[in-house]
């Protein structure tokens, strides 16, 4: 069962850099992970290098954390963040060093990093889609099912790309709002 | 957690797809990578945008598309099944069970038109679906209108009359152009709603 802890990033610095701390370690794998793995998606576009690259931040920060190599204690997000950039830079030339952590702490990372996102509703999405102004659902839909569709939008609603963005941030409330979204 | 400056969600889907410059874009990951609140709403955008794009690739919706829209679901995989009545005229069409998208190419001059409107009718002339202030682009050759492709393969065998119609700003009305498209059931079974 997975028990979360309260504690602030620089407690949890502290706790798994003073020791074998597995509560310290396993509440950074939840708190981070899901960050990770998002920023993964964002550059990558691909789950299984985003689920790769989350699995070797955590390994390669976890590792300097409990060698105690962050100084600054409460810079642990610009840390994971900063490892995350790097480790996506130097993807490819770092296949072997890869290799090499998940041999050596593939089997001791904590067993908590297992993240269940919420499903969507597809019926009460497509509800909701269907419900937008044809404008807004064209400028959503021509977005998500292609992300470089800016331009595309623009010209098929003979506006320029700026109204494209406003158009698309109204359609977007209106549909998280429809969706029952409340934060 | 509460935030104290939480991210709006639009920005948030602004930087999932990758429509933010350099510094606002890191600025955006450096409050994300130290905000559970606003990571959490990432997620939820993430898995939006996901389920959106699934939307999409179903064909499920009815709407009006782009072309590029079209050559992207193409490069996707889909099936793409298109009929370009002339203006005035009609079409024979069906659809099988291998097509994923089905499209009305409706040609048509719409320079000087302020607000278009589809609307959708037997062959009476009843109008039975309107889509109100479609987009459309000035200078284009016309409209791409996606039938749901669920709703397709269901259906019996009929006609749908599409009327583009130029709406002015009192609300009256002028037809721009027509086109009927007359529908064969292939599929097995006698089709419903």
């Amino acid at each position: 069962m997975l028990i979360v802890i309260e504690l602030s990033d620089e407690e949890i610095v502290v706790r798994i850099g003073a020791g074998k701390d597995p509560d310290a370690e396993a509440e950074f794998c939840r708190r981070m992970g899901p960050r990770i793995r998002l920023y993964g998606l964002r550059h990558l576009r691909d789950q299984q290098a985003a689920d790769d690259l989350m699995q070797q931040v955590l390994m390669t920060t976890l590792l300097a954390l409990r060698e105690c190599r962050l100084r600054e204690t409460e810079k642990l997000a610009s840390f994971v963040l900063g490892t995350c950039r790097m480790m996506v830079l130097d993807q490819r030339r770092n296949v072997r060093r890869r290799e090499q952590l998940m041999e050596a702490w593939g089997a001791d990372l904590p067993p908590t990093v297992i993240f269940a996102t919420p499903r969507l509703d597809q019926d009460n999405l497509a509800r909701c889609v269907q419900s937008l102004k044809e404008r807004e659902r064209a400028v959503v839909i021509l977005t998500f099912y292609d992300e470089e569709a800016g331009p595309d939008a623009a010209r098929m609603l003979g506006v320029t790309e700026a109204n494209v963005r406003v158009i698309r941030h109204r359609a977007l409330h209106q549909l998280r709002e429809c969706m029952g979204v409340r934060r | 957690m509460n935030c104290g400056a939480p991210l709006d969600a639009a920005l948030l889907a602004d930087y999932w797809i990758g429509a933010l410059g350099n510094e606002e874009e890191a600025a955006v990951e450096e409050h994300v990578f130290a905000c559970e609140e606003c990571s959490a709403r990432l997620a939820e955008i993430v898995e939006l945008a996901g389920g959106v794009h699934d939307l999409a690739h179903s064909g499920s919706l009815l709407m009006v598309v782009s072309g590029d829209f079209l050559k992207q679901a193409e490069k996707n995989g889909l099936r793409v099944r298109q009929y370009a009545p002339p203006v005035g005229g009609s079409v024979q069409c069906t659809v099988t069970a291998e097509d994923d998208l089905l499209v009305g190419r409706l040609a048509a001059n719409l320079s000087k038109a302020k607000q278009v409107d589809l609307s959708l009718c037997d062959l009476q002339g009843v109008e039975q679906v309107r889509l109100r202030d479609i987009p459309f682009a000035p200078e284009g050759d016309g409209v791409v209108w996606q039938q749901s492709i669920t709703f397709a393969k269901a259906a019996p065998t009929s006609s749908v009359v599409a009327r583009l119609l130029d709406v002015d700003a009192s609300g009256g009305e002028s037809l721009i152009g027509e086109y009927t498209f007359h529908h064969t059931r292939t599929l097995p079974g006698p089709g419903a709603w």
